[in-house]
């Protein structure tokens, strides 16, 4: 497959903390989820790929520019598509306006087909029918999306997405899952969340970063193969599993290393993910 | 892996894209102009300004209006649009915080068009106001300047403080967004402001280069002078806004990261452009400037052109050359009713003014003339000042001189002011104009360009009677007896007995 964006020995201090630390990741079209906990340096990492955050060293290309250079980083943002963590909003300006200003910063600027832009995005996000409402009247779901639209505005080759799915209702992430499946065709979207069911049903490729460190790359039936063999039911829990809670049906699934005749559980990507962060946690408390 | 540069944007986005940055800087500045309209504060004060042109252009007509001083009537476009540049200056200010009080900051910090261009779109997006007060100013002052009676020269550099003031005001709330980025900033600037701008206003005797650093300077006092004399440094003031409408962007796009080669330049010619103007609207040959207002003031003539017309010689400033004909005309309607050799005597009409005080917010009254035959008239035209002309015409066509006119009395002053507004159009309106008494037959003074003339009771009783009568009889009455009515002894009730009016109650006490 062919790179979209490619990242090598990405390093940002804030402080004394290493935020990211000799980050290096290729990422190519289609959705690439990026899994991690919290403080595993992930905004950091999308703020970097954004362009809103240079890094300390390392460089990095979008598409082809390297943002490295002033002219690089102007084409680069040409082609990006940010929605950040926390959005924020114009609350007197309608739907409508506020997709449209960002289209400007986006240098769209003839009008008719800016307007255009506008409408189709907010169409895409469901939001047609509520474009000359003003932000302050519209729930948080709506607000998430209409600044999704404004990400969407001008058609990005580079959809970065950090944690889009907070606040939505199970309906709304549903049709969210489906805009970004549709966004992933032929493009590159990086989409960091906690829900590990977006990535499995959404992500061609996955990225699980803890301590600032990429401490996985690969498709989720990879991810969830690294938990082949290690997830096991039990009517007590396993004081020796990592992980293990009681289920539905009253037994215990546990996630580690099962003990011998252990009755094997199919794993899902969760466990898969789980493991990588207890691994990376082992090798971070390693002597 | 390899690395493939692919093309990203659709055929919409890639259509719809800025061929040039600077384009997309000038459609934010459009969207962020009309957010500025829908701002209730920019919609009235637009509203209010463009009212009260409006009602200015519709409402004028008739009096001094239709004889307007045009190097007046420029400066007087320049306070009106004040209220709206300090609506500008606040929602400026605000648009300019819009970002970082929303917390959009970070989403718009990967974007093409980058902060500070953003800030230069805020400072641009005051220009369609500036533009549209720069159509206003035109129009008003166009106005006034295809009026027939239009006398002077209007400057293009006063014509452009109103807008550059509005314009300013936006570049002002940018930089105060930029240095001070709380919203209270620019309502605390606009209150100093305008506790500032009264304190200015109430010193007259602040130092000339200090006055001049606000964007509107006005001059106190009414009087109109030759625009020579003015005195005041139109252009530098001009060139001192222009600067700095380009000078604080250009501080708050440094401040904001724009530090291109371009932005530096236009700053440093700005700051350059700014300090030219403050230093060419210092003073500079005051000296110079008082002693040709000193020279206008009491040797008018040297500075004038004179025009004859049925033997009288009628001498304006230059700039008011065009309105000796409508002198020329009182003159003669005024004389028609005179009898003896007051119906053919030369008389000189001398265009005066008293420059010295100009500015200092002191209108002083011209002394009368001490030269026989030579009747004053000043530098306004239209409305009262044509039958106070006319009054100081029959002052010295009765008396022979103007500082004898001030002393009428008996028959003199009743004919002199009968002659005034008798041969009026509309007698009694110019009567009253005249005399600001509240009683037609109190006693009053009647204003003329220099002293007043005074009028009894008696006599007021006397022209009552007269204006009441067709002035074609009382005019041939006059005509007859010119020479009693104008000898200094004749009484005022002798006068209603010439003037077949009936006898007064009691004396006057202005009878010689």
């Amino acid at each position: 497959m062919t790179t979209t964006v490619s990242a090598t020995g990405l390093t940002l201090r804030y402080g004394g903390t290493r935020a990211l630390d000799d980050v290096s990741l290729q990422l190519t079209r289609g959705v690439t989820g990026l899994l991690g906990p919290n403080g595993a340096g992930k905004t950091t990492l999308l703020r970097v790929l954004a362009t809103v955050l240079p890094p300390d060293r390392g460089e990095f290309t979008v598409l082809g520019h390297d943002p490295g250079t002033a002219g690089g980083r102007r084409s680069a943002r040409r082609t990006i598509g940010y929605l950040p963590q926390s959005p924020g909003f114009h609350p007197d300006f309608t739907a409508f306006e506020f997709v449209d200003y960002v289209a400007i910063l986006k240098e769209l600027t003839d009008r008719g087909a800016r307007h255009r832009e506008v409408r189709r995005v907010l169409e895409e996000v469901g939001l047609g029918e509520v474009r000359g409402r003003r932000m302050k009247r519209l729930s948080g779901g709506m607000r998430q999306r209409v600044a999704l639209a404004a990400a969407l505005a001008g058609d990005p080759g580079f959809l970065v997405l950090d944690e889009p799915t907070v606040g939505l209702d199970p309906e709304q992430r549903m049709r969210f899952r489906e805009l970004v499946a549709r966004r992933g065709e032929g493009r590159t979207v990086l989409l960091s969340t906690h829900q590990t069911e977006d990535v499995a049903m959404l992500c061609h490729r996955v990225v699980v970063l803890a301590e600032g460190r990429v401490r996985f790359e690969g498709t989720p039936a990879e991810l969830t193969a690294r938990a082949a063999g290690r997830v096991w039911r039990s009517t007590e829990r396993d004081p020796g599993a990592r992980a293990g809670w009681r289920t539905g049906t009253g037994d215990f699934r546990n996630v580690g290393h099962p003990p011998e005749g252990a009755d094997l559980l199919e794993p899902t990507l969760e466990d898969g993910y789980l493991l990588v962060l207890d691994a990376s946690r082992a090798e971070v408390t390693a002597p | 892996m390899s690395t493939t540069v692919l093309r990203p944007a659709g055929p919409v986005a890639a259509a719809a894209r800025a061929a040039y940055p600077v384009a997309a800087v000038l459609a934010l500045a459009r969207f962020e102009a009309r957010e500025l309209s829908r701002q209730i504060s920019v919609a009235a004060y637009l509203l209010l300004y463009t009212g009260y042109t409006a009602y200015v252009l519709i409402a004028r007509g008739g009096g001094m209006a239709d004889f307007p001083v045009l190097q007046d009537a420029d400066r007087n476009t320049q306070t009106a649009p004040l209220l709206l540049a300090i609506a500008l200056l606040a929602c400026v200010n605000r648009a300019a915080l819009r970002s970082r009080r929303c917390g959009t900051d970070e989403q718009f910090g990967g974007l093409v068009v980058r902060p500070w261009q953003r800030t230069v779109a805020h400072a641009l997006s005051a220009a369609p106001y500036a533009v549209y007060t720069a159509l206003v100013v035109a129009v008003r002052f166009g106005r006034q300047a295809v009026e027939p009676g239009a006398v002077g020269h209007g400057s293009l550099a006063e014509l452009a403080v109103g807008p550059l003031s509005v314009l300013l005001a936006g570049a002002l709330g940018v930089l105060l967004a930029r240095l001070v980025p709380y919203s209270m900033a620019s309502l605390l600037f606009v209150a100093t402001a305008y506790v500032l701008a009264i304190y200015l206003s109430a010193t007259t005797d602040l130092p000339h280069g200090v006055r001049w650093l606000s964007p509107v300077v006005s001059e106190p006092g009414e009087t109109p002078v030759p625009s020579a004399l003015l005195g005041r440094p139109a252009g530098w003031h001009a060139l001192y806004l222009a600067g700095l409408c380009v000078l604080l962007p250009g501080i708050a796009v440094l401040v904001d990261g724009g530090r291109t080669r371009a932005v530096k330049t236009a700053t440093v010619l700005a700051l350059l452009a700014t300090a030219a103007g403050a230093i060419g609207q210092a003073p500079g040959g005051a000296g110079a400037l008082r002693a040709a207002r000193a020279r206008a003031t009491d040797r008018p003539a040297a500075l004038q052109t004179c025009v004859a017309h049925a033997g009288s010689a009628y001498c304006a400033f230059p700039e008011w050359a065009g309105q000796t004909d409508d002198w020329a005309a009182v003159v003669d309607r005024v004389r028609s009713a005179a009898g003896g050799t007051a119906a053919t005597t030369a008389l000189t009409v001398r265009q005066r003014v008293d420059a010295r005080g100009h500015g200092d917010g002191t209108d002083i009254a011209l002394a009368p003339s001490t030269t026989p035959g030579e009747v004053t008239v000043g530098t306004r035209w239209g409305g009262d000042r044509v039958p106070e002309f006319a009054a100081g015409v029959a002052g010295v066509l009765v008396a022979g001189r103007e500082d004898a006119a001030g002393e009428l009395c008996g028959a003199r002053a009743v004919t002199a002011v009968w002659l005034a507004v008798g041969t009026d159009p509309h007698p009694w309106a110019a009567y009253r104009a005249l005399r600001p008494a509240e009683d037609d037959v109190e006693a009053a003074s009647v204003d003329t360009p220099t002293e007043p003339l005074t009028l009894s009771a008696a006599q007021s009783e006397v022209l009552a009677q007269l204006l009441r009568r067709p002035a074609a009889t009382v005019a041939a009455r006059v005509r007859a007896h010119w020479n009693e009515l104008t000898a200094p002894r004749t009484t005022t009730a002798e006068v209603a007995h010439l003037l077949a009016v009936p006898p007064l109650r009691g004396t006057d006490n202005c009878d010689p």
